[in-house]
């Protein structure tokens, strides 16, 4: 499995996008539908080909100022990685 | 009155017409004619329903889904509808030009049949010449920004090749490989006995699929189906009946699953006098085996009926001749010993002349008999 780099840049993969509504959004790819609620949601909003993990990390880690040093970037890594296994995110 | 949840997924039965004639085809043996065909109009009407009804996926299929000339409008509609669409197609009748024109009306993902690894095997299982046209086709899919699925029913005439089929389709990045033992149902059920595999060949089968699952993780998603006939538990046939999914036919009749239609006395309402609200609420089909009011023992008192519902209605049906009887996949169905006669008498060697390597029309000759080829609609 390719190796989740600070300079990688996560993104939908290919037919994965979007969807449900604005007050329940859900993630849509082929043969299934997951509804991302609180910090998944945050995250995958960020997974818009714009930032890096170094730069999403950073941008999560100035809004949940007192999660303990490291819990964050390890929580994201772990989330993408999970998502790049079921061909939901790739980078 | 009891609210059902709604269903997440629509399967669009748009046309039964068919260029290839698998002898594993899932179709039902009697087919709808091209007469009966629902129009375009009413197909973006049960798409917009569909979606207010709180549907995600919409799996356009047929027969093959390109015999119909109105496609590319029919995937606009559903995009308009923000539903996620899914083309299950084996490729013939997609140029380069209508697929691009597919993609930009709003397909989201393709899922391209394949038969077996060499062209003449794969051929001669489809009855048609398909095999090059599909390995072009994959090139130009690979083009478009749209999920790319390889679909391989597998069974005693290919099980046997599946390492090379892994390869070949591995070799076309595709960005997930379905890869589906045959359920017997329609044709299938026809051509059971040249069909269904033994318990060596599933084995390594399902060894040869956890070896590729490895090796291409992060790469290519591997999803399998394994042929119930070896099971010790039935599976949760379409997550339970009338509880995500509904299937539309050509005709416009509302079916629980694809072969529904062949349980007697069943009455399928249509979209043509219906909406799909009322027909997934009130249904008498869609009501039929939902819950648990309708099992016998011993899936009344069992856990595992929270799991896979009773199994499959049809199956069940098709093998004991009662639709409410436990799924006789069951080990502990008291007709389990069904499935153990079919599993000895059909998945033998010697039933039916074993699978070689020869051009297409002398294995079309050789199995001449022993196997019916899928025909066209009226």
């Amino acid at each position: 499995m390719a190796e989740l780099l600070e300079t990688s840049i996560p993104k939908f993969a290919a037919g994965c996008r979007w969807g449900g509504t604005i007050e329940s959004p859900v993630v849509l790819f082929p043969e299934g539908a997951i509804r991302v609620e609180g910090t998944g949601r945050i995250i995958l909003e960020l997974c818009d080909g714009h930032f890096s993990l170094a730069e999403i990390v950073q941008k999560l880690e100035k809004q949940f100022m007192l999660a303990p040093k490291g819990k964050i970037r390890a929580d994201v890594l772990t989330f993408l990685e999970q998502l790049h296994a079921k061909r939901i995110i790739d980078f | 009155m009891t609210q059902y949840s709604h269903p997440l997924a629509l399967i669009a039965e748009i046309t039964h017409r068919c260029p290839l004639h698998c002898v594993y085809c899932s179709n039902p043996l009697e087919l709808t004619s091209r007469q009966e065909e629902l129009a375009t109009a009413d197909w973006l009407h049960v798409f917009r329903e569909a979606a207010a009804l709180g549907v995600l996926h919409l799996h356009l299929t047929g027969g093959e889904p390109l015999a119909r000339p109105d496609l590319a409008d029919m995937i606009a509609g559903a995009r308009q509808s923000r539903l996620y669409t899914n083309l299950i197609t084996s490729g013939i009748g997609l140029s380069r030009e209508r697929l691009a024109q597919l993609v930009e009306s709003g397909l989201d993902h393709i899922q391209l049949s394949f038969q077996d690894s060499s062209e003449d095997h794969a051929n001669w299982i489809a009855g048609a010449r398909a095999h090059a046209h599909k390995l072009e086709l994959a090139g130009c899919i690979r083009e478009h920004r749209i999920a790319f699925t390889t679909n391989l029913v597998v069974h005693r005439q290919n099980i046997d090749h599946l390492e090379e089929m892994i390869a070949a389709l591995e070799a076309l990045h595709p960005d997930r490989m379905e890869i589906a033992h045959a359920q017997y149902y329609g044709w299938a059920l026809q051509n059971r006995s040249v069909l269904l595999p033994t318990r060596a060949q599933l084995d390594r089968a399902v060894t040869v699929v956890a070896a590729a699952e490895e090796r291409l993780r992060g790469k290519v998603r591997i999803d399998m189906v394994v042929p119930d006939y070896h099971a010790r538990f039935p599976k949760a046939c379409m997550g339970g009946w009338g509880r995500q999914l509904l299937l539309i036919d050509p005709a416009g009749r509302a079916l629980p699953c694809h072969a529904a239609g062949v349980i007697p006395g069943m009455r399928f309402d249509s979209v043509r006098e219906h909406t799909l609200d009322w027909i997934w609420q009130n249904s008498e089909a869609f009501q039929k085996f939902r819950g648990e009011e309708w099992m016998p023992e011993p899936c009344r008192s069992c856990d595992r009926r929270k799991e896979d519902f009773g199994g499959c209605r049809c199956q069940a049906f098709l093998l004991t001749g009662d639709a409410s009887a436990t799924d006789p996949v069951c080990e502990l169905a008291p007709l389990h010993h069904r499935i153990e006669d079919a599993v000895r008498e059909d998945a033998t060697p010697g039933s039916a002349p074993e699978p070689r390597e020869a051009p297409f029309h002398v294995l079309q000759q050789e199995m001449a008999g022993f196997w019916s080829y899928r025909t066209d609609p009226k």
